[in-house]
Parts: C-alpha cells; structure tokens; sequence
C-alpha cells in the first residue's frame, strides 16, 4: 500500500475535484447526529462525526427500493439499471469492516444482484478517528483497517497521510497529484507510530468479549434476560442502525389503470413481532425477550461460528440511538455480572 | 382485468373531518386512474351521481359513529356490502371525538358543551365503526395515507387482503435518518403507534401523536418508564395516548394495571 500526504488545507478542494468520478458525499450535521449526505456545499462536512446515523449500508442496500417493475402483458423491467457512482468520504475503520462483513454475505454468500450494483459504484475514502465514550471498536479489533477502502486517510494533525488501496483509489489520487507529497521522511514514520499509539489509548469504553459466544449459551434460560425483554419497545431502531444488520421484506405494489406494478425491498427487523411469524400462525419468536435474545445471539454468538468473527463492529451507534439503553455494551455488561450504570 | 367485470366501490362518511375522502380527492393524479379502475357507486364528496340500492363488492367508510341515526345508516351499508373497510382513524378507533369518553356520563358531557336543545340528531357517544357491525379491514391514519391507501386498493380490487405495515414509526423514522426523540426525553408515541406516514411528524422535529393508532406490539410500560423516570407525570402521557387511540385505549391500560 502506497502512502502519499496531503497538507490539510487541500482537503476541501481535493475532494471537489473528486466530483470528475461521480457524486462526492460525506457526513454532515444535522442537528444533534450526522448523516451521509451528497456534499455541494464542502463547508459542512463534519470532519469530526463519528457515527452517521444510517451507516454504509443505507448506499449498498437502501431503506426502500424498487427491484423491478411488471405490466398486465407478463413482463417484466428491471428497475435497477445504473448507479451514479459515489465517493464516500470520511468513512471510519469500524465502518469498513462492517462492509466487509456484508461483502462476505452479499458478494460472496448470496450475490446479489442489487447489492453488487450498488458497491460497483461505491468508492471509499477511510478516514482515521478518535473514539468517543461510545466507540469499543478496540475491544473487537475493528479500529484498524488494511482492506476494503481505496483510499485511507490518517489524520497527523497538519496533514493526512493517504494510502492508496484500490486501483481505483490509485486513479483518484493521480487526478489531483499535484495536491500530494510524495516524500515520506522518518519523521512522518514515528509520527504515524506515535499517533498509533496515542489512538489506541484513547479507548474509554473497553469490552471484553472474549467469552460472549459461552456466555451467550450458558445464560440463555436464565432470568437475567427478562428484565431485558421487559425494556425493549420492540421499535427496531438497533436493526435499522446497526452496520451489519441486512434483512428485509419484499412488497408487491400492483398497478392501478395502466401504470406497471412494482416490487418493492425494504428493511425489515428480527425485532418486529411478526419477523418470525410462518403460515398457520406459528410464531417462533413471539415473546420479546426472545427476539432480543435473538439479536444478540446472532451478533456476539452465531455469527462467530458462521463466519469466524462477531457481527459487532463496536461503532457505539446502539449505544447512542436504542432509547431504552439496550445495546452491546450493557447486554455484555449484565450478562457477566459487572456492574451496570442506568 | 379489463375484460374482467369492475368491482362495485362505495366511499362513504360519517363524523370526522373528510379528511380521508378528500386524501384520495386531492391526489389528482391518480383520481381518475381510481375511478377507471373500478365502478363507483356512491362518493358524495366527488360525484353527485350515485346509486344507493345497488349491492357493493367494497365500501369504504371513514367517519365515527355518534348520532343513533347513523347506526342504521351503516347497518345497512354493511348488509349491502361483501366486504366493508373502516377508513382512517375515527372509523377504526373512535378518533378524537373519543378522547374523553372516559370522563363520566355523555349526556353530562355534551349538554355542558350544547346547553341549547340540540334537534338535529340524536347523539351518542363516538364509537368506531366496529362496536356496531363486523370491520372486514381497517385502513387507519389522520388522515389516511394516499399511498397505504393506493397499496391496499390495488390489492382489494385483485380479491387480497389488506396489508398495513406491521411495524412501529420508529422503522420509517429511521429510514428518514431521524435522532430518536425518546432519547432526549420528549414524549414521542413512535414506538406505540403503527407506521404507514413515513413518519411525517418527528421528520419535522415534532413527537408523533400517535394518529394512525396502536402498533399490534407496543410496550406501554416500558415506554412510560423511561419517560416517567424523566419526571414527565403519567397523566400528561394517558392523555397523549388518548388522543388519536379512541376505544383501544382501555384495552392498552388494562394491560398495564394486570402487570402492576
């Protein structure tokens, strides 16, 4: 991986210049949150933000679309035909490897057709963070990245050490190459460890979750869960939040007169009452508790025998959007026994 | 479908505002794509021309009933009609003129707001649609949703059942990429209330008043918790649960005493 610098004072006009490859977007505030945005105004972007409020997924596999459209005569059109491409600027390690976890099941798993439409268009620029109490990234290993963007920028205070990691970040380097240094002394090596070093500490959240998947078994039937199920208002915030949540639903919308009928996908939550709900009226999840229970097993639990890690990416965005204050953090704490603030 | 016999429709009101007649009125886009695609028997707010013997395949009703009067007037809507849809919140809960259907004896309650002989009707209290003949569907919201409308309009006239989304406004709160109100502490009824708004409310920084009615799944306790544990009184938060939830308020309380 090549690494390159960009004095900090470029940054804005740099990724301007961006808009030659397609839409440039970022996050920008929008009161007390931020959210992914097409950036026009480059004033606005919150180089600070550290948790968009829908994460990455909302570019690959929005909240709501259109997957083809169908007329009376029998036929069919597909309704995902060409997607601007998109740079998405200020995205955070946590984030990329919540990426490629959805990679692993939409590229690779079960290749989907609009998923991969979507990620063909979607180019990445990382950005380095400094976690907030929210943040346990460090306690799942996610706070660093080395795939999965095209470009990486790591802040070093009075510029961004840039690497490339994609052809396609390589082109969008040499577009504007003028902007960059090349020279990479050692100075900017034992800086690059120092700020390592300094990042990892700043960890105030540390979850050891080590033993979840056990723990996870050992406390199933316990009572401990109740009071849990008991809190939960089942509005599936933390599925719609969650970078690594992907289910969803399918809705037939037929036609009226002559207009086509059109079927639509959106998002949908192992939360809701009637996720589990089959024909002949079973419901294999009707308690509450049962479908929390369910979340968090498949996040800390059967996700690890699936595919070797958990689905949490410790981004803190239950921590910070659940208003009931269920998240990983707290279930990991109540489950081992440590003491909970409320 | 063309060649197909069009489905006999009415739309029908009772007391409410019209807002849902005139929901589907107002979309003029798609007015007469409505109209062509089945016959309209009965619609008094867009047609003069109605026919009031002829059997219905579906009528839409919106509108509480509160006169004795118009019990008989839907009776016999319901005896002529296959399948009968209770639009909008007044006909599926009561609507706002139910809010306080509580509070003690009607006659007490209405002679203190009419003092003067009222001749017009004989009034009673604001019921739903249901407490008095059987609701094959119910299409809620204040008003209803022209696209939830559309969605379930195109599905009745194919003979399929309604479908309304069976998820709370949290999930298209969401989507609207909205910071929860809950979290700072205003009385929002996103998680009480089913979706079907693309909540429209909290989009616009304003808690949701809960106008499309319950979500099959709510968990008052809960939700009375943690905005009680703020210091909000449990009255201020009946009263906001009263407002658009009409008869199934009792049904949400008395789950709430049996857990105390």
């Amino acid at each position: 991986m090549k690494a390159y610098k960009l004095k900090k004072e470029y940054l804005k006009e740099y990724l301007k210049s961006l808009e030659d490859f397609g839409e440039v977007w970022g996050p920008i505030k929008k009161g007390e949150i931020d959210v992914y945005e097409k950036i026009t105004d480059y004033s606005l972007l919150n180089l600070n933000a550290l948790r968009p409020i829908l994460p990455l997924k909302k570019f690959l596999i929005p909240p709501k679309f259109n997957t083809f459209f169908y007329t009376k005569d029998g036929k069919y059109e597909n309704a995902l035909k060409e997607v601007k491409r998109k740079i998405v600027f200020g995205v955070h390690p946590c984030e990329i490897h919540a990426l490629l976890t959805l990679d692993r099941l939409y590229k690779e798993r079960y290749p989907d057709y609009y998923y991969l439409t979507h990620r063909k268009s979607t180019w990445i620029i990382a950005l380095s963070c400094v976690p907030d109490d929210k943040c346990f990234a460090r306690s799942l290993n996610t706070h660093f990245v080395e795939e999965g963007f095209d470009l990486g920028f790591t802040d070093l205070e009075d510029y961004y050490l840039v690497w490339v990691g994609s052809s396609e970040g390589d082109d969008l380097l040499r577009h504007r190459l003028d902007l960059f240094d090349e020279k990479i002394t050692s100075k900017d090596l034992n800086r690059y460890i120092e700020w390592r070093k300094w990042r990892d500490n700043q960890y105030q959240l540390n979850l050891d979750l080590t033993a979840m998947p056990d723990i996870m078994e050992l406390s199933y039937d316990l009572e401990i869960w109740n009071e849990i199920g008991e809190r939960c208002l089942s509005c599936g915030t933390c599925s719609m939040i969650c970078p690594t949540c992907t289910c969803f639903n399918i809705a037939d919308h037929l036609g009226i007169d002559d207009e086509p009928g059109r079927r639509e996908r959106f998002w949908d939550s192992c939360m809701l009452k009637i996720f589990a709900l089959v024909a002949g009226g079973h419901n294999f999840r009707e308690k509450r508790v049962d479908r929390v229970k369910l979340w968090y097993t498949h996040k800390l639990k059967a996700f690890i025998t699936e595919f070797g890690k958990p689905a949490c990416v410790g981004c803190g965005r239950c921590i910070a959007n659940c208003p009931v204050n269920i998240n990983v953090a707290e279930i990991t704490k109540i489950l081992k026994g440590e003491e909970v603030k409320k | 479908m063309d060649k197909e016999k069009k489905l006999k429709i009415g739309f029908y009101e009772f007391s409410g505002c019209a807002g849902d007649l005139l929901t589907i009125i107002h979309n003029e886009d798609y007015l007469l794509k409505v109209w062509n695609s089945a016959e309209i028997i009965s619609f008094r707010l867009a047609t003069s021309k109605r026919d009031e013997k002829a059997n219905l395949d579906i009528a839409f009703v919106e509108g509480s009933i509160t006169a004795e009067e118009q019990i008989e007037e839907l009776r016999k809507i319901r005896e002529k009609s296959r399948i009968l849809i209770a639009l909008g919140t007044c006909a599926s809960f009561g609507g706002l003129q139910s809010m306080y259907s509580h509070l003690g004896d009607f006659s007490s309650r209405f002679n203190s707001i009419y003092p003067h002989k009222f001749t017009i009707l004989k009034p009673i209290e604001s019921k739903p649609l249901e407490s008095y003949v059987k609701v094959d569907y119910f299409i809620p919201g204040c008003p209803i949703d022209f696209k939830l409308f559309l969605f379930n309009f195109t599905r009745l006239l194919r003979n399929l059942p309604v479908e309304l989304p069976s998820y709370p406004v949290c999930i298209e709160c969401k989507w609207q990429e909205n910071n929860c109100l809950l979290l700072k502490k205003i009385p929002c009824l996103g998680p009480l209330t089913r979706a079907g708004c693309q909540a429209r409310c909290p989009t616009h920084n304003l808690p949701c008043v809960g106008c499309f009615g319950p979500y099959e799944d709510l968990n008052l306790p809960s939700w009375l918790k943690t905005l009680q544990e703020n210091n909000i009184p449990f009255k201020e938060l009946e009263k906001k649960i009263r407002m658009f939830f009409g008869v199934k308020v009792k049904e949400i309380l008395s789950k709430l005493k049996n857990k105390k």
